[in-house]
C-alpha cells in the first residue's frame, strides 16, 4: 500500500488570522486539478454564562496523543473522500473572543467530497483529539469546557 | 524476600484535573502490578476532589478500559472532556 501522507503541524499559538487563511487559499491556485474547496473555521462565541460573558478561551492539549490523532483522522478522511489535499490548524494559548481558533480546509476535484470530508473532521476533532478549553467568564472567573 | 516488583510510572494531568492536582505531571510509585482501574482507585484517594469529574484514562497515548493492566514503563494521562474546535 502506498505510504500515507506525511505527519503535519497542527497546532498554533494563539488565534488564525484571516490572512493566514487567505494566503492558504492563495497557494492552492498552482493545483489546478482541484474544482472545489471546502474551509470550516470556528470562531470563539461570547457566550453568556453564570458570571458574565465568555471573552475567550485559553486551549491546552496532549500534544503528542493530539498530534496523532489529528493525523489518524487525516488518513481516514483521505481514505474515505475523493481528496487533493488537507490541512487542519487549531490554536493553542488564548483566543480572543471573535478570533478563529480551527481552520480545517479541504480541497477536491468535486464539491461533494469537499463538503462531506469538512463536516465529518470537524466532527472527529471534536470527539477524538485530547484539546482541553477554559473558557474565561467576566472580569476573572472561568468554565471548562465540554464538547456536546 | 517480597517478590512483588516495584512499579512506577509517569502520570500526567490536563485541564481542570491538574488544577486539582496543582501540578501537571508526577511520577506514580506503587508495590506490584496495577490495573487502570486500581490505578483510577488510587488516584481518586489521593485527590478526592476528583471524584465528581468526568475523565478518560489513557495508556500510552490510548484510552483505556479499567480492566487494561499498566505495563511500565507507560505514560498514564487523566483526560478530562475535549473541547476542540
Amino acid at each position: 500500500m502506498e505510504k500515507a501522507h506525511k505527519p503535519k503541524k497542527v497546532f498554533v499559538q494563539g488565534p488564525i488570522s484571516p490572512d493566514f487563511v487567505a494566503k492558504s487559499i492563495a497557494s492552492h491556485q498552482s493545483k489546478t486539478g482541484i474544482g472545489a474547496h471546502a474551509i470550516f473555521l470556528g470562531q470563539i462565541r461570547a457566550d453568556q454564562k453564570e458570571g458574565g460573558v465568555v471573552t475567550g478561551i485559553d486551549y491546552t492539549a496532549y500534544e503528542e496523543m493530539a498530534e496523532q490523532a489529528f493525523h489518524d483522522i487525516r488518513e481516514a478522511a483521505f481514505a474515505r473522500f475523493e481528496l487533493t489535499c488537507m490541512h487542519i490548524y487549531h490554536s493553542l494559548g488564548l483566543v480572543p473572543t471573535g478570533e478563529i481558533s480551527l481552520f480545517v480546509f479541504v480541497s477536491s476535484p468535486h464539491r461533494r467530497a469537499a463538503f462531506e470530508a469538512s463536516e465529518y473532521i470537524v466532527e472527529e476533532i471534536k470527539a477524538n483529539v485530547p484539546i482541553f478549553g477554559k473558557e474565561l467568564v467576566g472580569d476573572a472567573g472561568f468554565v471548562w469546557k465540554e464538547n456536546t | 524476600m517480597d517478590d512483588e516488583t516495584q512499579m512506577s510510572f509517569q502520570v500526567k494531568y490536563f485541564g481542570m484535573l491538574a488544577e486539582i492536582a496543582g501540578l501537571s505531571d508526577e511520577v506514580w510509585n506503587v508495590a506490584g502490578n496495577l490495573t487502570v482501574g486500581q490505578f483510577r482507585a488510587q488516584m481518586l484517594d489521593k485527590y478526592p476532589a476528583m471524584r465528581d469529574k468526568k475523565f478518560k484514562i489513557a495508556v500510552n497515548q490510548k484510552i483505556s478500559e479499567d480492566f487494561v493492566s499498566i505495563e511500565t514503563p507507560a505514560e498514564i494521562a487523566l483526560l478530562p472532556p475535549f473541547a476542540g474546535g
